[in-house]
């Protein structure tokens, strides 16, 4: 194929087709969706899981009381692994060999270890996620349409409704953030609806800003002339074609805003403000915190491995995404 | 120049208000009084009332005459019949009298939490079930009625007839001794659906909002007569009321004064560190740019911004406090307790930092000027010092300055963490405790800060590019 006819091709592909190539041709950013998306399965597991049990009105396995099995270190670290002590000669070779054996089925169980009150750290982790993606999608449900729809009314019609708009985002950003959020989850109530009401009605500013500042540049330009001289209304106007042309800019927002959901949620839960009653990833961390000082790291290991993977994997998505549809958006020159 | 600063200090006025207003919404429209969440369950409703006396929020939300008092609380027996529990057993489970309490042939003592206030005006509202076909009156000790004309003194106090239309009677009186009581009346059977007892308020503009704005104003106007009767208005500077801290008794000034010095010396060390350390790294990128280091620091700084900042602190405390033994793990003494949440914060910060700082000098680095300088011979150092540098410290400035305010909050989570005794760890703690003054006057406070800075960076832009003054 001809230099040319690639040229031509890539011309006549659409922005959103482009977009899906571009980040297929970027294989950190593949990996990236993989991730979210393997992410995604295990909160929908997890979802099932806590069903299932809220259903059957039975405690659920992460949250099963084992005195037993309390601070059992990961299966890795557990006995027929690590070899006992003295256990070097041939004969203890052996012992260890047939332990191994008969040990696997036990390995199976706790695979993360337990903590101190023998509940399955896996089991944890993965409730942990499933709060995350609640958070994170419950939040973006509330900031985006806010954000979305006074953007594009600031931007579309301008004067007066644009001043105040601007009135608005401006006095929200004034605020400081975290503090913000804590005090709309202080006054709405302990719980996950605090943290939903406290991020999601914080956040929007941003994309509100964004989203004006596009609709601007686009209210002039001869399509949207031309539906307004077919006199189609306002609102099909906004909805119907500046929109679609100011949508990539709601989904890399939400590439990135999710990440700093999931890492607010943390921080709320572990200030005691956040979920209750279920594991999080922020009370796993708030219960590890003080179980670290006497050696117990795994619970919060596996916290904080998760909160990275998905912080990690949404940050990178985010910035692929953002280079992919959004050319002028594109970080550095590399 | 002047105009320009004059018209910049005046769009900051819409702000503040703005700032002011939704702090209003969100502490007194949805919380509510926050009586019950600081005092506990287990007080008594005069307490509470007097909490809610001294913050204002026995008052009208924005405007009325009639305010709500704890005395007495709505009983609606449908669902919630306030202080009318021992009398549940009267209310109607029936399809023609369900959720109203059946009262009569008798006498019903109206039970009230507390003492009405002596010299105030309230107004007793009841709503019937069914319109009433009998004679029903109230008894009145220590309360004289208003705008009734069939009032006659009985034994026990006044007895007045209640005129009622359709289902619902209203009846206005003013507390004139100690302990009023009221005492129901009924000739025939009759069913109460309702029960309401409302405050009448000296001025309908004595609301809430004003309180609050009036706390807020430094300063009080004070009307002046003298003997010729010529009026006029004085100014008496009074100072910002930022409120009372229930948990820690003190006035929340006083308190943010007090927090100020500790939360300055953590951030301000952080602050400037992490300029430091992110320019140093993002021209370290820009010098070696698409190398193996610039990639490198490029995925760390992804790494570290993925990092989460629980992990951070606990982590750090554990490994450099505990393990290591390097540096004391709590407390404010001296200065060595300060390194490691400075260390915290600068890593912390350091990731996002390091990306935005690089970007900005990556873009720089394709200018023509730096081409004009290559071609003219300067040393890829001296390009990268003398001009990049320069140039790339605009868009810095502005994103670190803007940030300057949020040093005052302090950290919110490596204060508390650390024991330092600053705002952030205020905050924390008013926040756990729901201490309302405390939180909204931080959200205040920083917000201000926040568009002071705001004007400043604009006004430094003007000074320095003299397109901007002319918009």
């Amino acid at each position: 194929m001809s230099m040319r006819e690639k040229d031509i091709r890539e011309a006549n592909m659409s922005l959103w087709r482009d977009a899906w190539r571009r980040l297929k041709a970027r294989r950190s950013a593949a990996a990236c969706l993989l991730v979210v998306g393997a992410y995604a399965l295990l909160a929908l597991y997890g979802e099932g899981v806590y069903w299932y049990y809220y259903l059957r009105d039975e405690t659920p396995p992460y949250n099963r009381v084992n005195l037993e099995a309390q601070y059992l270190p990961p299966s890795v670290f557990r006995a027929p692994f690590r070899m006992p002590a003295g256990a070097a000669s041939p004969e203890g070779w052996r012992m260890h060999l047939v332990r191994l054996r008969f040990g696997l089925r036990n390995l199976l169980r706790h695979p993360l270890g337990t903590d101190g009150l023998g509940r399955d750290v896996l089991q944890r982790t993965i409730q942990g996620a499933r709060i995350a993606f609640q958070v994170g999608i419950v939040t973006s449900l509330i900031a985006i349409p806010i954000g979305l729809v006074l953007g594009l009314i600031a931007g579309y019609f301008g004067g007066r409704v644009d001043d105040v708009i601007v009135w608005l985002y401006s006095t929200f950003a004034s605020i400081p953030g975290l503090l913000f959020i804590l005090a709309v989850a202080m006054v709405v109530g302990r719980g996950l609806t605090g943290v939903y009401l406290g991020i999601g009605l914080t956040t929007w500013v941003g994309l509100c800003r964004l989203i004006r500042g596009e609709v601007i540049k686009h209210r002039g330009r001869p399509y949207v002339e031309a539906a307004r001289a077919l006199g189609f209304g306002h609102v099909r106007i906004m909805f119907r074609h500046i929109l679609p042309n100011v949508f990539h800019i709601v989904l890399v927002t939400f590439t990135l805003r999710f990440p700093a959901a999931v890492n607010t949620e943390v921080i709320m839960s572990f200030l005691g403000i956040g979920v209750q009653g279920e594991p999080s990833w922020g009370i796993m961390i708030s219960n590890a915190r003080l179980r670290l000082w006497h050696g117990i790291w795994w619970e919060l290991a596996a916290a904080t491995v998760a909160i990275f993977g998905i912080v990690l994997a949404f940050n990178l998505l985010g910035d692929a995404l953002r280079d992919a549809l959004d050319p002028r958006l594109r970080t550095g020159r590399t | 120049m002047t105009g320009y600063i004059v018209r910049r200090t005046l769009q900051m006025v819409p702000t503040v208000g703005g700032v002011i207003l939704i702090t209003f919404v969100l502490f007194n429209v949805v919380g509510g009084s926050p009586a019950a969440m600081t005092l506990g369950k287990h007080v008594s409703p005069q307490l509470l009332e007097e909490f809610d006396e001294q913050r204002g929020f026995n008052k009208p939300l924005i405007w009325g005459w009639w305010a709500v008092t704890r005395a007495h609380p709505d009983a609606f027996f449908p669902e919630d019949p306030g202080l009318w529990r021992d009398h549940l057993a009267d209310v109607g489970r029936g399809a023609e009298d369900a959720g109203y309490l059946a009262v009569g042939p008798g006498e019903l003592r109206i039970p009230l939490a507390f003492s009405l206030r002596p010299g105030t005006r309230y107004r007793w509202i009841m709503e019937f079930g069914h319109p009433p076909r009998s004679r029903i009156g109230l008894i009145m000790r220590n309360a004289v009625p208003q705008g009734v004309s069939s009032a006659e003194p009985g034994s026990t106090g006044q007895l007045v007839r209640l005129a009622v239309r359709g289902r619902k009677t209203v009846v206005d009186f003013t507390v004139t001794g100690k302990d009023p009581s009221f005492v129901l009346r009924i000739e025939g059977r009759e069913s109460l659906r309702s029960i309401r007892l409302r405050r009448r308020m000296p001025h309908p503009w004595d609301s809430q909002l004003f309180f609050y704005l009036r706390q807020l104003c430094p300063v009080i106007f004070l009307r002046e007569r003298d003997e010729s009767g010529r009026g006029g208005v004085r100014l008496k500077w009074k100072g910002i009321d930022l409120g009372y801290s229930y948990s820690t008794n003190q006035r929340v000034s006083r308190m943010l004064l007090d927090g100020l010095v500790p939360s300055l010396t953590l951030t301000i060390p952080i602050f400037i560190g992490g300029l430091i350390c992110g320019v140093l790294a993002a021209l370290l990128c820009a010098y070696f740019r698409d190398t193996m280091l610039d990639r490198l620091f490029v995925v760390l700084s992804v790494a570290l911004m993925s990092i989460n900042y629980l992990v951070w602190i606990v982590g750090g405390q554990y490994l450099l406090g505990y393990r290591l033994g390097w540096f004391p793990v709590w407390g404010y003494e001296s200065w060595s307790y300060l390194l490691l949440p400075v260390i915290i914060g600068i890593l912390r910060g350091l990731g996002a930092d390091i990306r935005f700082y690089r970007t900005v000098m990556l873009d720089e680095m394709y200018r023509d000027y730096v081409r004009t300088a290559e071609a003219k011979g300067v040393s890829r150092p001296g390009i990268l010092f003398r001009h990049v540098l320069k140039n790339a410290m605009i868009p810095i400035i502005t994103t670190t300055v803007i940030a300057i305010p949020f040093l005052y909050t302090g950290s919110l989570l490596l204060e508390s963490f650390f024991g330092i005794p600053g705002l952030g760890y205020m905050g924390v703690n008013a926040i756990n405790s729901s201490d309302v003054d405390v939180v909204r006057a931080l959200v205040l406070i920083g917000s201000v800060m926040y568009v002071l800075a705001n004007l400043l960076t604009d006004v430094c832009y003007a000074l320095v590019d003299p397109r901007v003054r002319l918009r």
